[in-house]
């Protein structure tokens, strides 16, 4: 009797030991030749549109099973990347990785398989240079296969631009900003007028006013040699200046960026231009329908941007190393960004391709819900001509953590009425206080 | 006890050579049940030690290991640099600003919250109708992940277009600046933290309370002690150990908070408010490890706030054994008196009962 509890004793400790190893997650992967079963993983983030391509791509190849894990945010997919990173284990077979912190992969960038082992020169013209330029590390091995891209272009609200005796049409608007010389000076001197005219502001905050000027000059955060340099680019101080001078007189309305209170304020005439790139397009549907609002409250885009070409954004697929299929998983990369592939993502997300010949695809250049809703505006000819001229610049490990910690409070202080050199002396303070490198 | 020896013979020889062989020779399932003795406890309590040393104690010194390196969350261990990260947190304004709005959020949330805890204890332990509702519906708040909390409450905060500053319009107020005040974001962190909190503040007290001898009460009443004197003169010195307990759960608790000030405004590019204006130290380990990717200094700070934590642990202790000392001096020092008095008493009337104003005396103190 004693021994028999003894033994039940000693099968529930094992029991619970087999389960606690299963919990930590010593799983067990299918390994296998190419022929047998394979289980690819993939982590996406946000609204990649890449959902649908999974099924059709298991149907072409029956022995590929594939598990997807999208994150809901840019933001924790970057946590989710870094601490995998760290632990060196987790990451899936095909992770996407956004522009915005490729920085950081490209310190990294041994981690990842290089794409021209598994055939990446043969298809290396699909993309625009540039974008194929920003997935190649320093010592010229391709590790990233680029997805979307973010060109910039304006939406405004026709109505209100109207109401302030200005041009709705969108051609005309575009020519009021400068056309295809438009400049930053064009752009605040229209929004002086605008608020002569209606007393309402310009733009909804300064932050992404400041994102796109930073992201379209040759040097930002950076020098191309990789050194942090805020103080010694004049270039950044005088677009500072103006952006400064555009806060003083009324022109930003000072909201909070991806809050702007639930969507109303694109609903209630709080601002009437804003900065555009391809995916912003299906945010600002998206925060106008939150708020109760359609295509009638009057938002359009305009072929147009202020101090020419600039990118915001965008994403590669890459392999790490990590992955036990790398061949595979390069496979169903070069997949997820073939031509027929970005134009399907486009068309569920708005994700403007980066494969040259998807650009000009009748799936990406013709009508969509999205454009029903900017007014019937041909929003991929549009992004397509925006995209032209885009150059890219060198983005340092910190990039992002000069962004959101430096010139995020700094451009909330231009919005809250502090002069501009005294919240560009503070920006410097406080990257003083980082110490970064 | 499973081993049984035959009891001695009277032979003492015999017995005393049977007895070693015992000792020497002892059977399979003799021996068994003396590891069962002996070894068994070791087992039984194993696997919290097992389980602490896993995911306790080993994280605490990885983590003072890493604190010593300059260790890149990408690139991972650096060079060995001692204490350099120490010193480099504890001259980083950043960490002094979190310390205080850690400090700050803590005593803004504590303070009502236990101060309101008592009395809806003190409430809910008056004879009520339907007391069972009463007493679940304070603890529903606690129901509620905090997560849902704050976003429920980051809304209503709002800026712009929040309840609480439409509200205040309405009544031509100036709209509060929750989001980028020092003082106003801190009080919208405490106002959740108190939500959640004090229901469930209020039912252990209100266990403790319960607990007090309720004939007390009744002489206490007879004897004319109205509401007020009773609770301040009697619940609250009876429940002052489970105080002691919840203030100090409530100070561990409130210097690691979160969740509440990470969510209060999620779409800040800055973590805690653009200025930092409600970074907590929590917060601010986070941002260190996981933005800017300083596991060292992460480690550190992690380290800090812990020494800290124990710090103020201890000084609770050492305040709440204070108080309990005292109340044992004013005791026994009452006693002492009132047993000499009997004395003399007695002593003055040999036949050893005692004087009946002595009893009065008594009863009435």
């Amino acid at each position: 009797m004693k021994s028999q509890r003894r033994t039940k004793m000693v099968a529930a400790v094992a029991g619970a030991a087999s389960l606690a190893l299963l919990a930590t997650g010593c799983s067990a992967t299918d390994g296998g030749d190419s022929d047998g079963p394979i289980t690819l993983t993939v982590t996406t983030f946000g609204t990649m549109g890449l959902d649908g391509l999974y099924a059709a791509y298991e149907a072409e190849n029956p022995n590929i099973t594939i598990k997807a894990t999208n994150i809901d945010t840019g933001g924790n997919a970057l946590t989710d990347w870094k601490t995998k990173q760290a632990a060196g284990a987790g990451l899936a077979d095909v992770q996407a990785v956004e522009e915005g912190w490729l920085g950081q992969v490209m310190q990294v960038s041994d981690t990842f398989v290089d794409l021209s082992e598994y055939g990446a020169d043969d298809i290396k013209d699909r993309w625009v240079d540039w974008k194929l330029a920003q997935g190649t590390d320093a010592d010229g091995r391709i590790i990233g296969y680029g997805t979307d891209i973010g060109p910039e272009g304006l939406c405004y609200n026709g109505a209100l631009l109207e109401e302030a005796g200005m041009p709705s049409d969108r051609d005309a608007v575009a020519e009021l900003f400068g056309g295809d010389s438009a400049t930053w000076e064009d752009f605040f001197q229209v929004g002086k007028d605008y608020n002569a005219a209606t007393g309402a502001a310009f733009y909804d905050h300064s932050g992404f006013v400041w994102n796109a000027m930073v992201n379209q000059l040759d040097e930002g955060y950076y020098t191309a040699d990789g050194e942090i340099d805020i103080e010694g680019n004049a270039d950044l101080k005088s677009q500072w200046d103006l952006l400064a001078d555009g806060a003083a007189s009324g022109l930003s309305a000072e909201q909070s960026a991806w809050d702007w209170g639930g969507g109303k304020a694109f609903t209630d005439g709080s601002f009437a231009t804003f900065m555009c790139p391809g995916w912003m397009l299906g945010v600002v549907k998206g925060q106008v329908e939150a708020a109760g609002g359609d295509a009638s409250t009057g938002w359009d885009f305009a072929d147009v941007f202020p101090g020419g070409a600039a990118n915001w954004g965008g994403a590669f697929l890459t392999v790490p190393t990590q992955s036990e299929h790398p061949e595979e998983a390069a496979k169903l990369a070069a997949y997820l960004t073939s031509a027929e592939s970005e134009v399907a993502a486009f068309q569920a997300a708005g994700t403007f391709p980066s494969v040259i010949e998807a650009q000009t695809d009748d799936g990406v250049t013709g009508t969509s819900e999205l454009s029903t809703f900017f007014n019937d505006a041909p929003i991929g000819t549009i992004l397509g001509s925006r995209a032209e001229g885009v150059t890219s610049q060198f983005k340092g490990p910190n990039d992002s953590v000069i962004q959101e910690q430096v010139f995020g409070p700094a451009t909330k202080e231009l919005d809250s009425g502090v002069d501009g050199d005294t919240a560009w002396n503070n920006a410097l303070e406080v990257l003083k206080n980082l110490d970064l490198n | 006890m499973t081993t049984m020896t035959s009891p001695p013979r009277p032979d003492e020889g015999e017995a005393k050579k049977r007895s070693e062989r015992n000792a020497t020779q002892l059977t399979r399932r003799q021996r068994l049940s003396r590891l069962d003795v002996k070894a068994s406890p070791y087992l039984y309590i194993a696997p919290f030690f097992v389980l602490f040393a896993l995911i306790g104690l080993f994280p605490l010194v990885y983590t003072f290991v890493v604190s010593l390196n300059d260790w890149d969350i990408l690139s991972g261990a650096g060079e060995w640099i001692g204490f350099d990260n120490y010193v480099a947190e504890l001259n980083d304004p950043y960490f002094w600003n979190s310390l205080f709005n850690t400090m700050s959020i803590f005593l803004l949330s504590a303070i009502p919250q236990l101060v309101a805890a008592v009395f809806i204890a003190a409430l809910l332990d008056q004879n009520l109708r339907a007391k069972t509702f009463w007493r679940m519906s304070i603890l529903i708040p606690y129901i509620v992940t905090p997560v849902a909390v704050a976003i429920i409450f980051s809304s209503a905060f709002g800026e712009k277009y929040g309840l609480i500053n439409n509200i205040l319009t309405s009544f031509n107020i100036e709209p509060v600046m929750w989001k980028s005040e020092v003082f106003a974001s801190h009080f919208a962190i405490a106002t959740m933290v108190n939500w959640r909190w004090t229901g469930y503040n209020a039912l252990i007290l209100l266990a403790a309370m319960q607990a007090v001898p309720r004939d007390i009460y009744e002489s206490a009443s007879l004897d004319g002690a109205g509401a007020v004197r009773r609770f301040f003169s009697m619940t609250l010195p009876s429940i002052r150990p489970t105080m002691i307990f919840v203030i100090i759960t409530a100070t561990i608790g409130g210097l690691q908070i979160f969740t509440e000030p990470k969510l209060f405004n999620p779409t800040s590019a800055n973590l805690g408010g653009a200025h930092r204006e409600y970074q907590t130290t929590v917060l601010y380990l986070w941002d260190m490890a996981f933005n800017r990717g300083d596991f060292g200094k992460a480690s550190a700070i992690a380290w800090l706030l812990f020494i800290i934590i124990v710090g103020i642990g201890l000084l609770n202790f050492m305040i709440s054994r204070k108080i309990a000392s005292t109340e044992v001096k004013v005791i026994s020092k009452r006693r002492a008196k009132k047993l000499a008095r009997y004395r003399a008493t007695t002593a003055a009337n040999p036949t050893g009962v005692p004087a009946a104003s002595v009893v009065d005396e008594e009863k009435s103190s």
